[in-house]
């Protein structure tokens, strides 16, 4: 995606915004000022681009529903609409959800909370509220279903990840003679070390690259493994790895704060790819915090033409103020800002190796990796702490994606109910896009504030595939690949 | 919960799944006390909450229809006697054909459906047009509807019945495991947890999947053995997909959830085994099937794909009653359309276990049926 000076444009809710060439949408749309991308889905608080949560940057595009903003580059003629508005996006009376008190709306739409017990009245009610709980308006009936064909590929090792400890990986297996894959989910390699100024070696040629593409699953302990591009028009692919090296990196985890949904808060990748990429602001001013990167960040923000504010420890963060996207923050004393950048604290993505490691009859549970895969980089550094206050204020949105509160949570905790697996099904924590990635994070944190004791100390819930990188057609290409395992 | 576990129960139910507490509740309902029930796992961890929630009342045989004739019924009434909203949603079950051989099954089971007075029939083209517009109607040879069919999502249901057995004194522990069972002449005894001891009058297997090792702990035949079934969630939509379906065919079934997910499994022909996790012939054959029956979805993303285990037996058929070699060890067993059967087999359990009455419903299933009568013969499963 780099911008080559040519103008495009397209409509956001039908008005007519101008885009440079590269763009993705979501970066076109914060240029023109517009952060509010999505509502979130009981009470339509505003959401946007954040880097950590897939639901802020759903909307529908061509009459596609839930089309990832940050994935999908401007064209001329793009209808983008947000979803999940009544009667228009411009007028959302939905928005009205905002004053419900915030208990009653635990456990969601389809947690019966509202539901009448029996009768004509229960079956309207449930009508009404699946047509709320669903957000996005089905696709535009399509004229013939098109199968996307997939590949599949046996390799000596295959490199999930495309920053620098991939790209050493890749190229020291094709230097030993072996067949190498390296898949990156970046259009390029090595996006964010670049934005961050780190000079990148040169992949070997011999590396076979797949960019654009999310490697979601592992199955029969790591000896297939699949990736689907973010483009559904291009097929998915099978790996028969041989070995498999993880050098997924780690994700700065949103600061565990009142607010920290709100648009403007972005992850270190998201600024990055914002100045560096697309070179739009994060905002007018900012507010830089994190677990010891911050000052670094901060400076090369700064180098990039962005005003910073303030930097400092995440955990000196107390709160994010804003209606509609940041106004300021709470850190000491309240400081006035339009946008929060966080730094850390740093936490690998455990789904790859949970989904290669996992095994038991009750409850699958993490174990060590399968022998023929490994961890590289800083994948392999280890998990930094969440800085987790006992008595959050319950309005903190712990996921986002279904619209979890830590009030919430807290209203089973405090009734005693500390599995995370029970909490998980009680209110939907972690059920959405994300599938669990960051705010399971969030939730063991806060459960383990709240009952004085450690994260470590509960087994994370179940961590599934695909968390929506293929969609039908891309899965349906496979069906021919692989035959059950008999 | 942390209390100690009891000395003695009159009955210990083994499996807090919904068939569990479908027993449990039941019993309460006929008057008994001092009920326990055991789960080595965690609430909702097991199969009850990993299903396709489909529920319909006609099957092809009179055995299986006359049983879920009767959880309809029960499903009916579940709200109002658990004081909690279990959303059971009678938006019908469609069971669709795309062959001549499945069309003529179909047809066939309709009779026996309408001799028990099953609100069962044949849709018209027009009435398919009106019921399932964003069906491919080029793959549909026939569909035969049951209005009173339809779906109940897991947590409504699992929440309704374990409040209710916590309000009226049942004592029900997950992350509990019985290591052993005792055996005292010819009859089950006591329940063994590590080196604790609970003395029962009467104990009742409803696991699941591990039913074949509560039988071997008991030194019982018990038939059958467990295996995983995969299902898999797309991500919400608003509503495209009224009613239940089962494609009898591609031997898939799917409905869309009150929250808007097309929820769904199918079958491939893999070496059955044990566990939890997913592999990806179910997901691309699934998609597939989604792919060519709703085009519509072809676009939509897959949220997540999971495993549960069942206990299959060789008819895949229920295993229902007491244990023909050990007196006071029951079974409600080898389920694989346990979710739906679970009022019925709970209301007919806790009658015989109860008041000593075995239901005619009941009886077909009874263990020893290979033995005695034979397998029942049914062509109508999907195993959902």
């Amino acid at each position: 995606m780099v911008s080559n000076g040519r103008t495009v444009a397209f409509l956001w809710n039908g008005t007519r915004i101008e885009a440079r060439q590269g763009d993705s949408v979501a970066a076109a749309l914060w240029r023109a000022g517009i952060t509010t991308l999505a509502r979130s889905r009981k009470v339509h608080r505003p959401l946007g681009y954040s880097g950590a949560y897939p639901t802020g940057v759903l909307a529908r595009v061509n009459g596609r529903p839930n089309v990832r903003l940050d994935q999908t580059c401007v064209e001329d003629g793009l209808a983008v609409e947000m979803q999940n508005t009544w009667p228009s996006p411009r007028f959302d009376l939905l928005k009205l959800a905002q004053a419900v008190p915030a208990k009653f709306v635990y456990g969601g739409f389809e947690h019966g909370a509202w539901m009448p017990k029996a009768g004509l009245a229960y079956r309207l009610a449930e009508r009404a509220m699946a047509n709320l709980a669903g957000v996005a308006r089905p696709a535009d009936a399509a004229a013939e279903p098109r199968l996307v064909p997939g590949e599949r590929m046996a390799v000596d090792c295959l490199v999930v990840g495309g920053g620098p400890a991939g790209i050493a990986e890749a190229n020291r297996r094709a230097g030993h003679g072996e067949t190498v894959a390296l898949v990156t989910r970046g259009e390029s390699l090595a996006r964010f070390a670049s934005a961050a100024g780190t000079a990148i070696e040169p992949l070997d040629p011999k590396v076979r690259l797949f960019t654009g593409m999310e490697l979601f699953g592992v199955y029969r302990e790591g000896a297939l493994m699949v990736a689907a591009p973010h483009d559904n028009r291009r097929g998915a692919v099978v790996f028969d790895p041989r070995t498999a090296v993880l050098a997924t990196g780690r994700r700065s985890i949103p600061p565990l704060v009142p607010g920290s949904h709100l648009p403007g808060v972005l992850d270190a990748h998201a600024a990055f790819q914002l100045t560096a990429v697309h070179g739009v602001m994060p905002g007018r001013r900012v507010a830089v915090v994190g677990t010891g990167a911050e000052k670094a960040l901060a400076d090369r923000l700064a180098a990039l033409g962005v005003t910073v504010v303030h930097r400092g420890p995440v955990e000196e963060l107390v709160e994010i103020r804003g209606r509609r996207r940041v106004s300021a923050i709470r850190a000491g004393t309240e400081i006035g800002c339009d946008a929060v950048i966080h730094a850390g604290p740093w936490r690998i993505d455990p789904s790859l190796g949970f989904q290669a490691s996992g095994e038991g009859m009750f409850q699958v549970l993490a174990r060590p990796l399968p022998a023929r895969m490994s961890v590289a980089g800083a994948a392999a550094l280890g998990d930094e702490r969440i800085h987790a206050r006992k008595h959050l204020h319950p309005g903190t949105l712990i996921c986002p994606c279904m619209d979890v509160t830590a009030g919430e949570l807290y209203c089973h905790i405090d009734a005693g109910e500390t599995d995370p697996e029970v909490l998980k099904r009680l209110t939907s924590c972690g059920m959405g896009p994300c599938q669990g990635f960051p705010c399971w994070e969030h939730m063991l944190a806060l459960l383990a504030a709240r009952i004085d004791t450690e994260p470590e100390a509960f087994a994370r819930p179940t961590h599934r595939p695909p968390r929506r990188a293929i969609t039908v057609a891309q899965a349906a290409g496979l069906a021919s690949l692989v035959e059950p395992d008999r | 919960m942390n209390t100690p576990l009891p000395k003695r129960a009159s009955v210990v139910i083994i499996g807090g799944g919904v068939q569990g507490l479908s027993v449990a509740f039941n019993l309460v309902e006929q008057g008994q006390r001092d009920i326990l029930v055991l789960d080595a796992g965690y609430w909702q961890g097991g199969a009850s909450g990993r299903n396709g929630t489909l529920i319909r009342p006609g099957f092809a045989s009179v055995a299986w229809t006359e049983l879920f004739v009767l959880t309809v019924k029960e499903w009916q009434t579940w709200s109002k006697r658990l004081g909690e909203n279990v959303m059971f949603t009678q938006r019908g079950y469609s069971v669709v054909s795309e062959t001549e051989k499945s069309e003529a099954m179909l047809l066939e089971g309709l009779k026996v459906q309408k001799s028990l007075g099953v609100d069962s029939r044949m849709l018209s083209r027009r009435e398919i047009d009106d019921l399932l517009p964003a069906i491919n109607k080029s793959r549909v040879r026939a569909v035969q509807h049951q209005p009173e069919g339809g779906v109940a999502p897991h947590h409504a249901v699992m929440k309704g019945l374990l409040s209710f057995c916590q309000h009226n004194g049942v004592d029900v522990r997950y992350r509990t495991q019985i290591t052993g069972l005792e055996r005292t002449g010819t009859r089950v005894s006591a329940v063994l947890v590590g080196d604790h001891r609970i003395e029962a009058d009467c104990v009742v297997a409803c696991a699941g999947p591990n039913n074949p090792d509560i039988a071997a702990m008991a030194a019982v035949p018990l038939d059958g053995f467990g295996m995983r079934i995969e299902a898999m969630a797309l991500e919400p939509t608003r509503p495209l997909i009224k009613p239940a379906i089962a494609l009898i065919d591609s031997l898939a079934y799917f409905h869309q959830t009150s929250r808007g997910e097309v929820v769904g499994g199918t079958e491939v022909p893999e070496t059955p085994r044990m566990s939890l996790k997913v592999d990806v012939p179910v997901m691309a054959n699934m998609a597939k099937v989604y792919l060519e029956m709703f085009p519509q979805l072809g676009e939509v993303r897959i949220l997540r794909h999971w495993a549960g285990q069942f206990h299959a037996s060789t008819d895949y058929a229920p295993l229902l009653g007491e244990h023909p070699d050990l007196k006071d060890l029951w079974f409600s067993a080898g389920w694989s359309y346990g979710f739906a059967g679970a009022p019925a087999a709970g209301k007919l359990l806790a009658e015989a276990i109860a008041k000593g009455r075995i239901d005619h419903r009941m009886k077909p299933f009874a263990l020893d049926r290979f033995e005695k009568t034979g397998p029942i013969v049914e062509g109508g499963i999907v195993l959902a």
